[in-house]
């Protein structure tokens, strides 16, 4: 697939189409640095954090977590942020996926995009959620490609546009405005 | 301009202290006034008149009931012609009860963020106005938040109610260094999720800036309520070109009120540099603008293709004086 890159303004971060890395912050005060993945994606995150350390103000308090899942990450996150005080910034390195993720729960937990920093080691998965059966599902797909929802079957396209609270694309059938009348998508 | 104006009266007058008068206005055929969100300001039209060569607007920022309100609440604070105020606020203290006055409906640059988790409001003297509105919406909702106040002795507008409002969460200090000492600690120690709000005179809020992004707080967080470029020298004289013709606008007038005066609509509402609608492209042949205004962004400042017309003016350059040509 080949989309022309949008305009900015898309809910789509750029960091998913390409593999971005972003320099951290430095006028943070306070530090939570998480590594996610595995394979290839947790040697390029545990690379892309030892790039970034160095770069943390001297002296600032820093938590570094390493976690295979983006559940385990997010965990770690939650609990350095519930008594975190303004000034703290959250960096990830990981897929786009695992970074979506993660800055959804950043957001709940009341960080702001200006507070995230993300290092992408991947942009080849998708979270896609499926408008008519509310399931997720994570599949190697670009923007505007077709999956199948695992649950109800439908053909989804992954619409360009990502939800900041969830971290999924919007999904629904292909074919829902081709459909024969009576049919309902 | 087109925003049309409300008519009202003024219902009642007290001195808050010996330089700051409260106006409370109500529409003058009865009923309610438009309702706003805390830290909208109204713009009174100040007449012609006492000294005043030209009408003037001059925002205020409304401190009362802001839920279909019967009356308007503003705290006015009287800068002396004599020190080269104006003259608006000379004005408003002048009236009296049964005197009606036009304005133009609230406008609001200065709301709260509603998802914030809790609101830091950081004021000095009269700035206390448009965090009073804050305040009572906070309360109302019973939202988290701290006042810090800085004001003189004595000029201590608003403060008793603010402090029975926060039930203990203000704290009300009368100098600089004392004020300075409790800014730097308290941005160091606020739960994530905090946006702070402050408004007071242009030097104390660089320096609110200065200390919240010293502790790490990025400017998405903070909120300042400018009192717009009210200590702007008068400016040196230049010309400007406009469909042809060429208008001078004299040190003391601005860019707006001399396109006004030579027959020219523009937009404009708060005419102090802050809100944005007084806008005025900027063609080639001009000289570079001298960007006065606290709303256009620094990139935009530079590309030289626009200006704020009620605060902006043209600088000469080594061999061609202060001209601008403008398409309105
Ligand atoms: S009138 Fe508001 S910026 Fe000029």
């Amino acid at each position: 697939m080949s989309t022309p890159a949008p305009p900015h303004y898309t809910s789509v971060p750029p960091w998913t189409r390409e593999p971005v890395v972003e320099s951290p912050d430095a006028t943070g005060t306070a530090f939570t640095v998480l590594a996610v993945g595995t394979g290839s994606d947790a040697t390029g995150a545990a690379a892309i954090v030892d790039a970034w350390l160095p770069t943390l103000p001297v002296g600032a308090p820093v938590q570094v977590h390493t976690s295979e899942d983006v559940a385990g990450a997010i965990a770690a996150m939650r609990t350095d942020l519930a008594g975190a005080r303004v000034g703290h910034r959250v960096l990830v390195a990981g897929s786009a996926t695992d970074c979506l993720a993660v800055r959804a729960a950043a957001l709940g937990s009341s960080l702001m995009d200006s507070e995230l920093t993300v290092g992408v080691t991947s942009v080849a998965t998708r979270a896609v959620w499926c408008v008519h059966c509310s399931a997720t599902t994570i599949a190697e797909a670009g923007l505007e490609d077709v999956v199948t929802c695992p649950s109800c079957r439908k053909d989804l396209v992954v619409y360009p546009h990502v939800s900041r609270r969830t971290g999924a694309h919007l999904g629904f059938q292909v074919d829902a405005e081709t459909l024969p009348a009576g049919v309902t998508a | 301009m087109s925003a049309e104006r409300i008519a009202l009266v003024v219902t009642g007058l007290t001195a808050l202290t010996p330089s700051i008068r409260e106006v409370v206005l109500a529409p003058i055929d009865g009923g309610s006034l438009p309702s706003y969100a805390p830290g909208s300001h109204l713009v009174l039209d100040v007449p012609v008149g006492d000294g005043r060569e030209r009408a003037l607007a001059n925002a205020y920022s409304l401190t009362g009931e802001t839920v279909e309100p019967t009356e308007y609440r503003i705290s006015v604070l009287r800068c002396d012609p004599a020190d080269g105020a104006a003259g608006g606020s000379a004005w408003v203290h002048t009236l009296a009860v049964g005197d009606k006055v036009e304005a133009l409906p609230p406008r609001n640059l200065f709301a709260p963020v509603r998802h914030a988790t809790k609101h830091l409001l950081v004021g000095a003297g009269i700035g206390i106005t448009p965090l009073l509105s804050h305040l009572r919406s906070h309360v109302r909702w019973d939202a988290d938040v701290e006042l810090l106040h800085v004001c003189r002795e004595g000029e201590g507008a608003h403060v008793d109610e603010v402090v029975a409002l926060t039930g203990g969460a203000a704290t009300v200090v009368h100098d600089r260094a004392t004020f300075a000492a409790l800014l730097a600690e308290r941005v160091r120690d606020q739960p994530l999720g905090t946006h702070l709000y402050t408004c007071g005179p242009t030097g104390f809020m660089d320096l609110v800036h200065l200390e919240a992004a010293a502790a790490g707080w990025p400017a998405e967080r903070v909120h300042a309520e400018a009192f717009g470029a009210a200590d702007l020298d008068p400016g040196a004289p230049f010309t400007v070109g406009v469909a042809g013709e060429e208008i001078e606008v004299p040190s003391g007038v601005s860019l707006l009120e001399a396109l006004e005066e030579a027959g020219h609509e523009v937009p404009n509402l708060c005419r102090q540099g802050v809100c944005g609608e007084c806008r005025v492209p900027v063609a080639s042949g001009s000289t570079p603008v001298l960007h006065r205004d606290l709303y256009l962004t620094d990139e935009d400042k530079a590309a030289n293709d626009c200006l704020m017309a009620c605060v902006s003016r043209a600088l000469p350059t080594d061999d061609r004086p202060a001209h601008l040509e403008v398409t309105l």
